[in-house]
């Protein structure tokens, strides 16, 4: 079908001014906040999402994170904007730390709400952006102070169990963290059955395996396995046989018994060759692809695997060729083991002190990485380095749960690794009430009308998490919150028990990086809101309709 | 000094508990093992029952903590592990995953009778876990990014917080996980490798512990192994192959390290150091020693040397 436009001028570019603009924001600000607060806390509210794209099965969440990034538009251009915002902010959130996107809606939608209330009062925005941000430091030092490190088996499962409230799942990933620390190497795939399994790897391993079922050794495990073995690492392209002569020699002239070739590709004449070459008794001989994909990632894996073996990894863009290869060139590990889809070492005999010193750099690097997929991937780098690795199966009944705690599991482990390396706060929101006195000193210090509303701002935000946390379990928030204040410093509401508890003697924890991001993204985020003065909206796109009869006719 | 059936460097001594009534002592050395009944007065080739073609290099001797019931002792061998049951008479071969390995080290939980728990520090394979007196074997190795590994020590308190050291090539690494998983501690990769390690009989009070290292002295560290402080850097300024420490430290601050093949006691936790009373005399190096009865002034050490040879100080 053709479509013209109905010859009208497009709608031009829409200005609006305050009160109007700050009543549109608000409204989006406070629709989206209304959404997701009810996934606050252990006992938290589902929201359902209606089918889309020809879908037919409701979409049922409890991530804050998850339902702002499947809200891509509401109903009215000015609310679109407040919307929009918390949106974008939530989204960046979850992708930076993985969890704490609901505690950052709430604390957002008060800082705004409230901040709204005192602007309209004839407050000035800029002046409370500025305080809002010196009590956000306020607060990150006061949290900063409560910290404490976590460790076992045990506390890690309790953790877990705060993140993801799915008690079989946290009892996994506290085994698990326990193990492979906050560094390790975590594969997280869609499981085999109905329960939730776990597999530990020793040494590492890479995604690439044996170019040839030829190759294979043992064809009930379907894998080859040598003990002190022998590699050659490349990313070259082997085109014939004659560029495999130097190695084989030299490896058949030193009695080499076994050796494994990576390459980037192989032709079935050089395949033929290595397979017409092997003599189970003397001389084994196998080859694998190249890991990874993409020039970079494949250099680092080289890079990597020369180091763990103490080889020397033949590069093609720098114009490396087997012609010179010498017996330094080779790398050697304890044991080998490749099957048609990966290839592992274990005790590879490469320098101990220049690997540590390598992860040393890694890790630095991953400390200042912001990009998540760049962070994704170093993460995974320095797991593989690390000696060992744990895979997790999800199962479950249907599809949609197994995805479901696909995406739980995933964001549990990316908070369990923040609360491993960055340390834990109590839960319950009662980090959060502990940072009031000092607020209270500071507001009461202060004789500037903007800084006294901006600490009596942030000390009704310090309460939001733990009164969201209280109503979403079905209890009043006054009452409790008056029990609370009785109980003493420490305590907050354990939704489960339901009864106010001490949070740390309970062992109820979150990820102090997680809490803090979150603190931090909120208050920065709705001060930086609360400085919007005017919405310019983009000129409506032109109307397309389609050809009534007379236009068709002309055609 | 007495002649020994084997020439050879004695790399590690043990004893039984009882070693006063029973006399019993074993000396793993380069040749094999020698089992002493008269408190190493005399020696006997421990892997007689075994009938070995050639002799079998046994750097590592470990004995149950309640060896006076067990009569269990562990070796460490060029390619495995063996076992004994009566006081080293007859031995068992333990099934440790291939390759082969060496080992070299040797860690018996201070549980051991309620947990089976020992642990197997190898060359280039990192350390093995055994839960079940040493029949089964099981590598765990994550976060162990030195698999050579030339010392362990168990926590006196492993049944609680479950803590083991291993000194590596490249420096020192701690498990609070009964050894499922390993941390690198901030020794320094400088000062590595190390070569000896103890904790303080308190180590769950006072976090301590001591590092011997190749070439840079001993290691004081107060707080579990985060921080590290050198002891007596112009005394000590080469390798530590042992150290022992009073059984009551640290009421009583005495400490023995064996430094490069000479003994060295200090009675003050470190500042000042003499040589062992009588070890001037002996004129070959030191390789092990063992004080059964403690550092008291008056005490007796048995000590290996070099040669092969033991001697009664």
């Amino acid at each position: 079908m053709q479509f013209i436009t109905d010859g009208k001028r497009p709608t031009s570019q829409r200005v609006v001014f305050q009160p109007r603009a700050w009543q549109g924001m608000q409204r989006g600000v406070n629709l989206i906040i209304k959404a997701v607060a009810p996934t606050l806390g252990p006992r938290p509210r589902l929201v359902a999402l209606s089918p889309q794209f020809g879908d037919t099965e409701i979409d049922v969440y409890d991530n804050a994170g998850e339902i702002a990034r499947r809200i891509l538009q509401i109903r009215g251009r000015d609310a679109d904007v407040g919307a929009m915002l918390v949106r974008d902010m939530l989204w960046r959130l979850k992708n930076q730390v993985g969890d704490g996107t609901a505690t950052a809606a709430v604390i957002f939608g008060t800082v705004y709400n409230e901040g709204i209330h005192y602007l309209i009062s004839g407050g000035n925005a800029r002046r409370l952006q500025t305080h809002l941000e010196k009590g956000t430091k306020i607060i990150l030092d006061t949290l900063s102070q409560q910290t404490r490190p976590i460790k076992g088996k045990e506390d890690l499962a309790k953790l877990a169990e705060s993140i993801s409230y799915d008690p079989e799942l946290s009892r996994y990933l506290g085994e698990i963290f326990d193990i492979i620390g906050a560094y390790g190497r975590l594969e997280i795939r869609k499981g085999r059955s109905r329960q939730i399994e776990r597999e530990y790897v020793e040494g590492m391993y890479w995604e690439r395996g044996l170019m040839s079922r030829g190759m294979i050794a043992d064809w009930d495990q379907l894998r080859t396995e040598f003990e002190n073995a022998t590699l050659l690492i490349s990313d070259l392209e082997i085109e014939t046989p004659q560029q495999l002569y130097p190695v084989l020699e030299l490896a058949l002239r030193n009695k080499i018994p076994n050796l494994i070739i990576v390459a980037a590709k192989m032709t079935d004449s050089a395949l033929g060759f290595l397979l017409a070459n092997k003599q189970p008794e003397r001389f084994q001989v196998v080859a694998v692809t190249t890991p990874e994909y993409g020039k970079e990632p494949q250099a680092a894996a080289l890079q990597d695997m020369a180091l763990l073996t103490g080889g020397r990894a033949f590069i093609k863009v720098a114009g490396d060729t087997f012609d010179h290869v010498s017996l330094d060139d080779f790398g050697h590990a304890r044991r080998l083991w490749a099957d048609l889809r990966n290839f592992g070492i274990t005790g590879g005999k490469g320098n101990p002190r220049a690997v540590r010193l390598h992860i040393q750099k890694l890790r630095q690097a991953y400390q200042y990485i912001d990009d998540p997929v760049s962070k994704e991937a170093l993460l995974k780098r320095i797991g593989k380095l690390m000696g060992g690795s744990a895979t997790l199966w999800i199962g479950g009944i249907t599809e949609r749960e197994v995805e479901r705690r696909d995406d739980l599991a995933r964001r549990t482990a990316a908070a369990m690794r923040s609360a491993i390396e960055e340390d834990v706060l109590p839960g319950g929101g009662s980090v959060f009430l502990e940072c009031r006195d000092v607020l209270r000193e500071q507001r009461d210090a202060s004789t500037e009308p903007d800084a006294r509303a901006a600490y009596e701002i942030l000390l009704k935000a310090m309460e939001t998490p733990a009164r969201t946390i209280i109503r979403n379990a079905g209890f009043n928030d006054s009452d409790v919150m008056a029990e609370l204040r009785l109980a003493g410093s420490g305590f907050a509401f354990d939704v489960v028990n339901e009864t106010p508890v001490h949070m740390a003697t309970a062992g109820i924890y979150d990820p102090a990086g997680v809490v803090k991001a979150a603190v931090f993204t909120a208050i920065h985020t709705a001060a930086l809101a609360l400085t919007i003065d005017v919405l310019v909206h983009h000129a409506e796109p032109e109307q397309a309709k389609p050809l009534g009869p007379t236009a068709r006719m002309k055609l | 000094m007495d002649e020994r059936p084997f020439a050879n460097t004695i790399s590690q001594l043990a004893a039984s508990p009882q070693l006063a009534r029973d006399g019993l002592c074993f000396a793993a050395s380069v040749q094999g093992l020698l089992r002493s009944a008269d408190g190493g007065q005399s020696w006997t080739d421990a892997y007689q029952s075994l009938d070995l073609p050639t002799a079998l290099p046994t750097p590592a001797i470990a004995l149950s903590p309640t060896f006076v019931r067990d009569r269990t002792v562990f070796a460490g061998v060029l390619g495995g592990l063996l076992h004994s049951h009566d006081a080293g008479h007859t031995w068992l071969v333990a099934e440790l995953p291939a390759p082969p390995p060496l080992v070299i080290a040797l860690g018996l939980s201070p549980a051991y009778e309620q947990d089976g728990t020992l642990f197997a520090g190898t060359m280039e394979d990192g350390i093995f876990c055994s839960r079940d007196r040493g029949y089964h074997w099981e590598a765990w190795n994550f976060g162990l990014l030195d698999l050579n590994v030339l010392a362990l020590a168990v926590s006196p308190a492993f049944a609680a917080d479950e803590t083991v050291y291993a000194a590596a090539v490249s420096g020192i690494f701690r498990s609070s996980n009964g050894g499922r998983a390993w941390r690198e501690t901030p020794f320094s990769l400088d000062d590595a490798p190390v070569l000896s390690l103890a904790l303080s009989p308190q180590f769950v009070e006072d976090n301590t512990l001591f590092a011997g290292t190749e070439a840079h002295g001993l290691f004081k560290s107060m707080d579990g192994g985060q921080s590290w402080v050198r002891l007596a850097p112009d005394l000590l300024r080469a390798s530590v192959d042992a150290i022992v420490l009073s059984p009551h430290y640290p009421t009583q601050p005495h400490l023995l390290v064996l430094a490069h093949g000479e003994l060295l006691v200090s009675r003050d936790d470190g500042r000042n150091w003499e040589p062992w009373p009588g070890s001037a005399r002996i004129d070959q190096q030191i390789t092990a020693v063992l004080a059964a009865g403690g550092l008291d002034e008056g005490n007796t050490l048995l000590v290996g040397m070099a040669d092969g040879s033991t001697t009664i100080l």
